[in-house]
């Protein structure tokens, strides 16, 4: 098998609502291990160096998912265009320096950008996804425009095992439930695995999906602490060598879906036979197709409706995570001050910020 | 794993870098000594097989040190072994520490790997760039390129043709001492011949052949009274440079002794085109692609200098009826083709020519056997071919094997003729004495004779003796 | 025999020594005669080759270099991308609005085991080929109709044979015809005796579904008991759709099935052919024009509306129970969201509460059908471009000179803007968005 010689591909998909970082870096009560951004931070660009460090040819982009809208941070194949132009020093790899200081600086930069009324709005995950997932395509299709990076060292026809790596803040936006699903089934066909890391808030349902369905692991972080070595322990590990560990697997997927008339997240629905369109209460008109629904089937429905008062309450949340080797993630975890070399501050303006944040430290 | 890219697929997978039995053969100090470089921790990091990597990694941010049998728990019951291997390699090569029950990284090791991934220190092992220099222009990647390929062709071009009695440019005298020294080439007649090993270096993968020399250099550095430490640390820091920079070599540290191994390096590598100096006292030097694809499985070098840009997965394209055709205009190409395939036309950018009995067999007789013909053919397949399975025509594969059996065909064997027999009886006689010892080879009734192998002959001759003794 | 039909046996054999018309003539007789005496195939066959050359596996070699010309500078680009505008045209020709398919469907693949299947003008054989193809087709089908079954049936020895029963599981379906042994050919098959079975497998179904049936025909006679136009008219009361792929010729009452039933009918003429034909089958078919000509609030009698549950997935190791269904202990299953019994595998009608327990991935499927991103525009000049460098989905870098001559419906500049967010792609992304995604990347829906 060539998985072993051959590099592979992460793309990473960042949530960055300033809302809920604001949230999760609250001191206790409120949350028992606070994490702030720039922590978060610190310690993503030590996962991120660790995956470029494993192989030369790993690839690797960033994505990040701001209010409203998406960009690409970082991507392996554009950065070599302008590494040359970045300042290097002795003690560091300059592929980790650029990774560090292009991410930094990018987020920075748009999350300075951000107005105060657009902070609130939710985070276009969905688009970052979608893009992640337009360059895992690129970068598995092999085209006549790639050969120009082909000289630096960027095989295109090398499948580099893709995986895609949420991790996520905010709670479900049920309002991009189809475009959620749409993007889970594109990954199944790109063969790509999708991996969720969810920091802060409650479960997602719909990212529990993607991750069962792509065969990814879901992760809810308990200990936002450690979160270095969550992410190293589960996630670092390329598909090839996944199945000799017990990476993290959920106990229960929920495998609810939501409505598309109140975008509510539903446990019974009624199903438009047409076109498959889900409701939560049974309707005379199809809103999608337009089909018009027998008076009888809807009395019908309509009398049993009472029955689903129960069924529609949320359901509690059931998912957590689990290792079949358990004592592994919780005593390494546990033990570990996973930060490293201390978190410093990120945003004091200096350009070459991913640095800085280590050697304040 | 990067050297073994041309081996068999199958094999591909468990067969670790060749530098890392180099490496665990070293005693611990040397190790703890090169591992307090950064660059040298993520070389040799890179270098491990993704398990090994992943379990450095699991122990990289603890502190304290971890029950094995915590750990153990994390692998499934079918990678068991797996895991036990790659537990024993990391002992090996001393990036774990010896004890039994807890696990922890060698200190060394952490902390360097630590500041690798996060930056940081005051070491500077990854190299200083130098100063914009205003006098120069740039060195462009395409001329470093050009460059290595050059130094690193005329290398090969010259055994290749040191059997065939072309003159071709001669490498540097450093540089075929080593060929020499690696038994890659041998004087027996006062001028260089290629070996047999040579040839079935000339089949591997340019990443191959150049961790192959490197390993015999550094097998050279101790007689040299080289420091291993400074080569190994020299090396692994020029693999994690950045093509197209150029770095400065003032900012190198360390003793005397260690400054003037590193200029001999310069030197050396300067021979093999793994680094680029504009002159050779200059103080600066760009690393070439073959110099920082070390730790890495792509392919070093841009593998045709044809007006097609960029590096080509493959030229070759093997047909059924044992044709070959070459998209190259690469002498070197060429001239290895040559070595078993029989040449027919040369075009501008195609070499045509066919798998024949006799080409395969004057390569048989030079050392290279079927298996490698085969994988070269298959490293070096076109795109096109990439689409067929199995990739190379069946046919051709085997009749290669069989060429290859054929040679075999003649088994020797030393013994003894014994004909003259004076009747029919005598013959039988003394025939089934040796038939009774199972030493006979052959026989021929007709002629009354037989062979009989070398370890019977004592006792035929003694039973002979006494026949013809009796009988007078 | 269409695959030697006269015509298309003329165009491929039209070698390059020759010129079209007066070959294309000769092609014909050639065919003529050979359906005359079919006998002597082998030696007819072993002459017209000679003759023209025309070994089945050559179609395909045969005037390659038509399809793709290069341009002044003698690469293949301009080609390519013609064949990508081809692609974008029909896209933007396609209707934006929802378009109402049947997503609930009931399928029986019949196929014909008789001894007409053992013939080789298909590779290896017609039965091989067959069997190969519908694996594939079942696949696919089941990808692209979650919620579908599909039933087997075979004909052969005079009667209809059931191969396997209807199932929404596509390995059941699969193992059904994964032997071949089990479906040897033999005896003359019985299109009247196969219908009428699988039309009592379909008879219990609500009528909310459509009931298609898919005949795999490789003969050219037909064995029946009674009169198959009355099995035709019963057909077209119970709203069956019958679709026919013939592999040998066409027959009358084959296009009589299919015109009256409102299914396709189609001859293959080479293995290719016979794949593109099954494989048009498989999208879900849209609904009858009729009720949307009628007006949009016309009633459909077949929309139903239906009250499905989303359960929840236990995990492997959770405390083995027994399920409702097969009344066996074991830990992984689903939890009916009413009633909370667990059930096998989804989808599934609840045991106790007869709740229709779907996985709403199964759902979710199809809904790129009702959601369709809207085409982007070609972006024609430079002037017309915004200031983004790069791709807005895969940040791939856009060209910077346009292109001389482009064909219609293509960018010179190589950037395509979604009408919504005005983000320009690149035209890979463009086609990964419209065909796999269905999503675009700047409007997240």
């Amino acid at each position: 098998m060539d998985d072993d010689s051959k590099g592979s591909h992460l793309s990473v998909v960042l949530d960055l609502s300033p809302t809920h970082w604001e949230l999760s870096s609250r001191d206790a009560p409120e949350n028992t291990y606070p994490l702030t951004l720039a922590t978060f931070l610190s310690q993503l660009l030590a996962f991120l160096n660790s995956h470029i460090a494993c192989r030369h040819e790993n690839t690797l982009a960033v994505f990040g998912a701001f209010p409203g809208k998406s960009i690409m941070l970082y991507s392996s194949s554009n950065a070599v265009l302008d590494s040359l132009s970045t300042d290097v020093n002795a003690n560091s790899y300059p592929p980790f320096n650029i990774v560090d200081s292009t991410v930094v600086q990018r987020i920075m930069t748009e999350l300075d950008s951000l107005e105060e009324h657009q902070e609130e709005a939710p985070t276009a995950l969905v688009g970052a996804l979608v893009k992640a997932l337009c360059y895992v395509n690129r970068i598995t299709l092999p085209t006549s425009s790639n050969s120009k990076t082909q000289s630096n060292g960027f095989h295109p026809g090398v499948l580099p095992d893709p995986r895609i790596l949420i991790l996520s803040v905010s709670p479900d936006l049920s309002t991009s439930y189809i475009p959620i699903m749409n993007a889970i089934f594109s990954a199944q066909k790109l063969k790509a695995t999708i991996d969720v890391c969810q920091i802060y808030g409650p479960n997602t349902v719909f990212l529990q999906q993607a991750a069962h369905l792509t065969g990814g692991s879901y992760i809810f972080l308990e200990r936002r602490d450690a979160l270095l070595q969550y992410l190293i322990m589960s996630f670092l590990p390329p598909p090839s060598i996944r199945k000799t560990l017990s990476v993290p697997t959920q106990e229960q997927v929920d495998f609810r879906a939501a409505c598309f008339c109140h975008k509510k997240i539903i446990d019974i629905g009624f199903v438009c036979s047409v076109c498959l369109s889900i409701f939560c209460q049974p309707l005379p008109v199809c809103t999608t197709c337009r089909t018009k629904f027998p008076m009888k089937t809807l009395q019908r429905l309509n009398a049993a409706r009472p029955l689903l008062a129960t069924g529609n309450s949320t359901r509690p949340s059931q998912s957590r995570m689990s290792t079949a080797g358990g004592p592994v993630t919780n005593n390494g975890v546990g033990g570990a001050p996973a930060a490293p070399h201390g978190g410093g501050q990120i945003a004091n303006g200096n350009t070459n910020g991913a640095r800085c944040v280590f050697h304040l430290g | 794993m990067p050297s073994i890219s041309l081996t068999a697929p199958t094999v591909l997978s468990s067969s670790p870098h060749s530098l890392l039995p180099f490496l665990q053969s070293q005693s611990q100090t040397t190790l703890t000594r090169l591992y307090q470089r950064p660059s040298a921790c993520l070389s040799i990091f890179r270098l491990l097989a993704p398990l090994q990597q992943q379990i450095v990694m699991n122990l990289l941010w603890l502190e304290s040190a971890i029950a094995s049998s915590t750990m153990a728990a994390w692998v499934v019951r079918e990678g068991k072994k797996h895991y036990d291997t790659a537990l024993s390699t990391l002992f090996r090569l001393h990036i774990l520490s010896t004890s039994p029950i807890k696990l922890a990284l060698n200190p060394t090791f952490k902390t360097s790997f630590r500041q690798a991934l996060t930056g940081g220190g005051t070491t500077g092992s990854f190299g200083a760039p130098a100063p914009n220099d205003d006098k120069h222009p740039p060195m462009g990647i395409d001329g470093l390129d050009g460059y290595a390929l050059e130094r690193w062709e005329t290398i090969l071009h010259y055994m290749v043709s040191s059997g065939t009695g072309q003159n071709s440019m001669r490498p540097s005298k450093d540089v075929l001492y080593l060929l020499q020294r690696s038994g890659l080439m041998a004087s027996p007649h006062g001028s260089l011949q290629i070996t047999s090993a040579g040839f079935q270096f000339l089949l591997h993968s340019p990443h191959a052949q150049l961790w192959d020399l490197l390993l015999q250099y550094l097998r050279m550095a101790e007689e040299r009274g080289m420091d291993l430490v400074e080569v190994l640390s020299f090396l692994f820091m020029l693999s994690t440079m950045e093509l197209g920079r150029e770095y400065s070599t003032e900012g190198m540290n360390g003793t005397q002794a260690a400054a003037l191994t590193q200029k001999a390096m310069l030197n050396d590598l300067r021979d093999y085109g793994l680094l680029w100096q504009r002159k050779p006292s200059s103080r600066r030097f760009y690393p070439t692609r073959l110099a920082t694809t070390l730790t890495s499985s792509s392919p070093p070098l841009p593998t045709s200098t044809g007006p097609s840009s960029g590096p080509k997965e493959g030229f070759i394209v093997l047909e059924t009826n044992y044709r070959v055709y070459a998209y190259t205009d690469n002498p070197l190409q060429t001239a290895v083709l040559n070595l078993f395939v029989a040449l027919k036309y040369r075009f501008p950018n195609l070499v045509v020519g066919s798998i024949t009995r006799d080409s395969v067999k004057k390569a048989l007789s030079n050392g290279i056997s079927a298996e490698q013909i085969i994988s070269y053919l298959m490293a070096h397949a076109h795109p096109q071919m990439r689409k067929n399975n199995p990739l190379l025509p069946v046919t051709v594969q085997d009749q290669i094997r069989l060429w290859e059996l054929e040679k075999n065909r003649l088994k020797s064997q030393e013994g003894y003729l014994y004909t003259a027999f004076t009747s029919p009886a005598d013959y039988e006689l003394v025939l089934n004495y040796a038939k009774q010892l199972d030493v006979v080879l052959w026989e021929n009734a007709a002629k009354r004779c037989f062979f009989g192998s070398l370890d019977g002959h004592a006792n035929i001759k003694g039973f002979i003796e006494r026949r013809t003794g009796g009988n007078a | 025999m269409p695959r030697r039909d006269g015509e298309y046996m003329g165009v491929d054999s039209d070698s390059d020594i020759s010129v079209g018309g007066e070959r294309k003539g000769k092609g014909k007789d050639k065919t003529d005669k050979r359906k005359k005496d079919k006998a002597k195939t082998k030696a007819t066959e072993a002459e017209s080759d000679h003759l023209q050359a025309a070994y089945t596996w050559e179609a395909s070699y045969t005037r390659s270099w038509d399809t793709v010309r290069e341009d002044e500078a003698g690469s293949l680009q301009g080609a390519v991308e013609d064949w990508m505008a081809r692609g974008r045209r029909r896209r933007l020709l396609a209707p934006a609005a929802p378009v109402r398919r049947t997503i609930i469907r009931h399928l029986v693949l019949l196929l014909d085991l008789s001894t007409s299947m053992l013939d080789r003008d298909m590779r290896p054989t017609r039965f091989d080929l067959t069997l190969q193809y519908a694996r594939e087709f079942i696949v696919e089908w089941f990808d692209q109709n979650p919620l579908g079954q599909i039933g087997i049936v075979g004909m052969r020895a005079g009667i209809g044979e059931r191969v396997g029963e209807m199932s929404g599981n596509p390995q059941d379906v699969l193992k059904a015809i994964a032997d071949r042994h089990k479906l040897e050919p033999t005896g003359e098959p019985s299109l009247q005796n196969s219908i009428e079975l699988a039309k009592s497998s379909m008879s219990h179904l609500p009528t909310h579904s459509s009931r298609e049936i898919l005949i795999i025909f490789g003969s050219l006679t037909t064995c029946d008991p009674h009169n198959i136009h009355e099995t035709l008219d019963a057909c077209v009361a119970t709203k069956i759709r019958v679709s026919v792929v013939a592999l040998a010729a066409e027959m009358k009452i084959c296009r009589e099935l299919c015109d009256k039933t409102g299914g396709q009918f189609g001859v293959a003429m080479n293995e290719g052919h016979f794949k593109d034909l099954l494989f048009e089958l498989i999208p879900p078919p849209a609904q009858r024009a009729l009720s949307r000509a009628a007006g949009a609030g016309a009633t459909n009698p077949a929309a139903d509306l239906m009250m499905m549950g989303f359960p929840t997935r236990l995990p492997d190791a959770s405390p083995p129970s027994l399920c409702v269904c097969h009344s066996q202990l074991r830990s992984d299953g689903f939890l009916c969201p009413r009633c909370l019994a667990k059930v096998c595998d989804v989808p599934t009608d609840c045991n106790i509460c007869d709740l229709m327990i779907v996985s709403s991935p199964h759902l979710a499927r199809s809904y790129h059908h009702l959601f369709p991103v809207k085409p982007y525009s070609a972006v024609l000049s430079m002037a017309d471009a915004s200031t983004s460098s790069g791709c807005h989905g895969c940040a791939r870098v856009f060209p910077l000179v346009a292109l001389a001559a482009v064909s219609e419906g293509m960018s010179a500049v190589g950037r395509y803007r979604c009408p919504d967010c005005r983000g320009e792609f690149c035209s890979d992304c463009d086609v990964f968005v419209h065909d796999v995604v269905h999503c675009c990347p700047g409007c997240g829906q």
